[in-house]
Formats: C-alpha cells, structure tokens, sequence
C-alpha cells in the first residue's frame, strides 16, 4: 500500500480582481513506504500548496489526498487529528517551525504527550533517544531554540517530526536555508534515518541536485501540473519534457570543465501567471520546441519509456 | 594591468574582534572575481567597505581601496558620493527592495544617469534593451510593484550599470531568482563584462555561480581569505583543506545518489573566539601544533594560486 496517494488534486485560490490563482490544477501521484519523490519546480509552480494539502494545512478544491489508507482531503477535524500521526511536516525556517519559549525537549516530547503515548520517565527517555536519533545529545533536552544554529535546529524539527513514527514525511525545501557544510549533514540525516524508519517521504525542492542526490522518483511541475515524473536516474541522463531539460541546463555546477562545456541556451521569458495560464501545454510560451499543436491541444499524461510525460514531442526532446 | 578595483589589507572590526582581517584582492577591468563563502565568513562586509558604505557598528581599522589607483578613504565622503553610480555600482539580492516603489522604471534609471529629458529618456531605453528589456517603451512607465523578480533585477543591473562604471559589485545577485531566470541573469553579467569591460565583484555562496562565471576566485573562511587562484585552478585542485571541504559536501549532479556528503566537523568559530592560529584548525584534519599556534600566511603555489595554509602540499 502506498504510504500516500494523490489523485486528481486541485487546489485554487480566489482571484482578488480575477480568475481564480489555479495553484495545483489536477495532480495525481504516490509514494511508497521508505521511498523519497522529489517534487520540483520553480516559484510559483504550486509545489508548496500541493505539499499543503498532503499533510491537510490547505484544503483542496477537489480532488482526494490519501495518507496512511485515511482520505485527508473534505476531512473533519478528528479524522484529520488522528491522520497527523501518520504525516509530518519539515519547513524551509526552522527558528520559526519552533516555539521560542519551549525548551527542545518539550517541543520534541509534545506530541507524545499530548496523544497520551508517553509521560514522565519514559517521555524523558523517549526524547532522549530522537536527540540522539538526530546526532544531538540528551542534555541538549533543557535548552530553548535560540540557542541551537540553523542545522542543529532542523536537526530538532527532523527530531520531533519522527516522534510518532509518521507513514509519511513531508520536506518543504529542509536545506534551503542552510550554508553548504550544514546541508550536507542534513542531508546525509534524512538518508540514513529514512533507511533506518522506512518512512514515505515527499521532499519539496527548487535544487536538482539536492533532489537528485536524496530522492528515488522525481516530480516535476509547471504552472499547476506536473510536466513529467520518472525514476531518478531516466529523469536526469535523459528528460522527456522540454522544461525538464531546461531545467537542467540551467543548474550552475561547481565545476567549471562541466559548467562551461554545456550548451547555453537559457529559456526565454518570464512563468506566466497562475491565474491566467496559457492554452494548450501551459509551457509553450516558454517551450524552444513548441509547435501549432502546443499552442491549442493540451498534451495528455502519457508514458514514455520509464517515464510519465505531459508533451506532444516527449519522443523527440 | 591595471586594477579596476584593488583592496589591499582590509581589516574591519566590530566591537574590537575583527571580522575581516587582512583581505587582499584586484579585479581587472572585464574580469570577474568571486569572493565565496558561508553565512559570516566576511564577504558581504568586504563588498560594502569597496563601496564605502559600512554600516555605523563596522569600523574599518586597516586597509585601502583603490578604483583605478585612487584612494576611496582618502577622498571627502561628498566626492565618494559621486563616485558611487558613476565609478562603481552595486546591486544587492533582493531587487526588490532596492528599488524605489514610488518611482517608475524609467525614472529610477534616469536619475543614475544625471541626464534630463530627450537625452536621458534615450540613455534609459538604450541601457533596457542592453539588459534585456524587452517592449522599453512600455516598460519605462511601470513600478517595481509590477514586475517580477528577474525583471527587477534587470531593472537594478540598468540603474547600475547606466552611468558606465568601471566597477560593479553584485551581491548575490541571483540567490532570490529562479533557477532559469539566475541562469539569464549569469548569461547577461557575462556579457556586461565582456563588452562594456566592467570589472565585476561578485559576493557569492554558490559554488555553481562561481564555476559559471567567475575568471578568479577567493574562498573566504571566518574573515580570511582561505585560498584564492583561477577558478579552473581551485576547483581542479584546491590547496586548502576548507576548499576541499566545501566542494567534497555538495551534491552534484554526477555523485552517487544517497551516498554520504564529505562534513565539516563543528562550527565557524564566532569572531570574539577567534583562535590565535589558523582560524579552520579546530575543524581540519590536517591540523598540526603550529597551526594553532601560528597564522598561515597566503602562499604562493604556482600559476598564482595562493592558499592560506601550513599544509597545503598535502591537499587534495
């Protein structure tokens, strides 16, 4: 059983002077226990409010989001309580995911304690063991947030997150913030603690090779909608969608041989509003290869090799 | 040649500990050299001391800087006032916020011109179009709140750029972009350099942005330059174990997925508890007494890579 199933997602917001802000517009995917899908995309393209909806902090248009067998989307408050157990959430700003006037061990605790799943000594050894978990020490407990850095307290959010043994872990940009000798202890945190929980895990990220390096399948979305989805390794020796291989060419990579032997050839233009997207395949504005075709029939969702790709030339890209 | 930008010796303190200590470095005209480094490592304080405008809190104990051979410390802050624009320029992350709501595009390029009327509205639609501006007719009319951020920042790069200094300094200049729209803006600083011989001081935290479009390198660590050389250089084979480091805990696109990332054991030391020696000793793994004992002077290991460290023969 996936650990996570999303079907035909729809998420849009009221326009102030206008059509609605069509931030996820039919998006269906899945995760596995102790997989990780990477979700990427540039600003705007809706994978923060489709990441949202998944743990139920924004309610879905239409659609259904399913976590652990339980359906999270239209959900009452008790149903979606008892759902949080099994979908925890990690954010880009760890000062402001955590409560200043908590110490760390009772932010880490809280969840246990307020489920009745543990108190007293064996909270305390409870805690003890996630600090642990994460490389931090038990002692670390009776301090407050500000006195931790940045990677320590994400170290803490990661803590708390495990703390009920979620089916699924959600990671809106976890390392974004973080300066790269940190990051790359995180990163190398979520690996291990993902091969040691066996949890589903969906991390959100604008960095490819961030993604490349923790996750095993790649979402990749434009505008509302995902434009191609694939095994990590098919995705990125050979993309099918246009702007996934636009994508590419575009990450700068510390290597000057490799950066400045690539081609190029930088998209044109600007990503159109979300709430007027274009006809036909939403990225022909922006799309080198686009054609007749792509300015009026939008192309549908089909598989090409490995691959699930949303373009009329996937075949050619 | 004849440096565009030179600061030799700079040396700035906060409250007695010195954040930057020591920093040296020239940009040539057309040349693009990159100061790299983590949150804290000085290179945004350096960048604000080349243009003169460190905050109050920051004083400058030591050190001079020099466009095209002249003084900038040495001068009244009034002359320095007008050398801002029309000598050096800088622009900043968040375009955004640099640019003046109230004013349109075509106004905030103008007033950088010191033009009136047909001559200035001439000059601001010349220099959209060289940034890639496209429609500036149309452009000119509107306000910051209306564009979108790549648009921004063409718009700070033309209110930079429009005087022709013979400096630039870009802070992070694409860390709030897209990633196709900070590969645009790389493309257009490029070509900027290229074309116009603007020399570019580029402060960075992106080893990626460095190896696109950098010609020379220092790679700052706790207010010093740890190592510094052509990129091609230094990123082929780094002669300080921080350098190494940094580029060994990045996930690229060729590593091995899930493996784990190279880690710097510990923290950047805080300035008031800089240790006597080498500042990176108590995270090195090559660190012997004499490097908590002694300052590592830059030394010079050939083609003009230099690196601050007793054992960088034993790098890489």
């Amino acid at each position: 059983m996936s650990a996570l199933v999303v079907s035909e997602l729809v998420v849009h917001f009221p326009g102030r002077h206008g059509p609605p802000v069509r931030a996820v517009d039919g998006v269906s995917l899945a995760v596995a226990p102790g997989e990780t899908l990477g979700l990427v995309g540039e600003s705007g393209c809706g994978k923060s409010t489709l990441s949202r909806a998944v743990v139920g902090l924004q309610a879905p248009t239409r659609g259904s989001v399913v976590v652990a067998g339980v359906e999270i989307a239209g959900a009452n408050r008790r149903t979606l309580r008892a759902a949080r157990a099994q979908m925890q959430m990690v954010f880009q700003d760890s000062a402001t995911s955590l409560d200043p006037r908590m110490t760390v061990g009772e932010a880490i605790g809280e969840p246990l304690l307020v489920r009745r799943l543990a108190q007293g000594a064996a909270l305390r050894e409870r805690v003890a063991a996630l600090l642990a978990e994460v490389g931090l020490r038990p002692e670390h407990a009776s301090r407050y947030p500000h006195q931790f850095s940045g990677g320590q307290r994400q170290r803490i959010v990661i803590a708390r997150a495990l703390a009920l043994r979620p089916a699924l872990l959600v990671c809106d940009e976890p390392v974004s913030a973080l300066d790269v000798s940190v990051r790359a202890q995180i990163l190398n945190l979520l690996v291990a603690l993902q091969r040691s929980h066996g949890m589903a895990n969906l991390f959100v990220s604008h960095d490819l090779a961030v993604v490349r390096h923790v996750c095993d399948r790649v979402a990749v979305m434009y505008l509302g909608r995902l434009v191609e989805l694939a095994p990590r390794d098919a995705l990125y020796a050979a993309p099918r969608h246009p702007y996934t291989r636009a994508l590419l060419l575009a990450v700068p990579e510390p290597d000057p041989a490799v950066q400045r032997a690539k081609p190029h050839v930088p998209l044109v233009g600007e990503i159109p509003s979300p709430a007027r997207p274009p006809p036909g395949c939403r990225f022909h504005t922006r799309c080198p290869m686009a054609q007749a075709v792509c300015r009026v029939e939008e192309p549908v969702w089909r598989p090409v090799g490995d691959s699930m790709v949303a373009c009329h030339f996937a075949e050619a890209v | 040649m004849n440096a565009a930008l030179s600061v030799r010796d700079l040396t700035l303190t906060i409250g007695g500990a010195s954040v930057v200590d020591g920093i040296g470095f020239d940009v040539g005209p057309g040349e693009v050299m990159a100061l790299v480094g983590e949150s804290g490592c000085g290179k945004s304080l350096t960048a604000l001391a080349a243009m003169r405008l460190l905050p109050r809190a920051v004083t400058r104990a030591r050190g001079v800087v020099e466009l095209a051979g002249s003084d900038l410390y040495a001068r009244p802050e009034r002359e320095v006032r007008r050398l801002r624009g029309r000598k050096i320029s800088m622009i900043f992350q968040e375009p955004l916020a640099a640019l003046d709501p109230l004013a349109s595009v075509g106004a905030q390029v103008a007033e950088a011109t010191g033009l009136r009327g047909g001559a200035a509205r001439q000059a601001v639609l010349a220099m959209l179009e060289e940034v890639g501006i496209s429609d500036p007719t149309r452009r000119i009319a509107q306000y910051p709140f209306e564009l979108s951020g790549g648009m921004a920042q063409r718009v700070m790069i033309a209110t930079a750029l429009v005087s022709r200094p013979d400096v630039l300094i870009a802070d992070e200049p694409t860390t709030a972009l897209d990633v196709t729209i900070q590969a645009q803006i790389l493309d257009l600083l490029r070509r900027l350099a290229a074309g116009r011989g603007t020399a570019i001081l580029l402060i960075t935290h992106d080893m990626g942005v460095v190896a696109d479009i950098a010609d020379r390198v220092g790679v700052m660590y706790a207010g010093r330059i740890a190592e510094t050389g052509r990129t091609e250089q230094v990123f082929a084979r780094p002669r300080h174990p921080y350098t190494a480091l940094l580029l060994a805990a990045l996930p690229r696109l060729t590593d091995t997925p899930k493996s784990d990332l190279a880690v710097i054991a510990g923290q950047v030391p805080l300035p008031n508890h800089f240790p006597p020696g080498c500042r990176f000793a108590d995270r090195c793994k090559l660190a012997s007494d004499r490097c908590r004992a002694e300052q590592p002077p830059l030394r010079d290991m050939g083609e003009g890579q230099l690196a601050a460290c007793w054992h960088a023969e034993q790098v890489g």
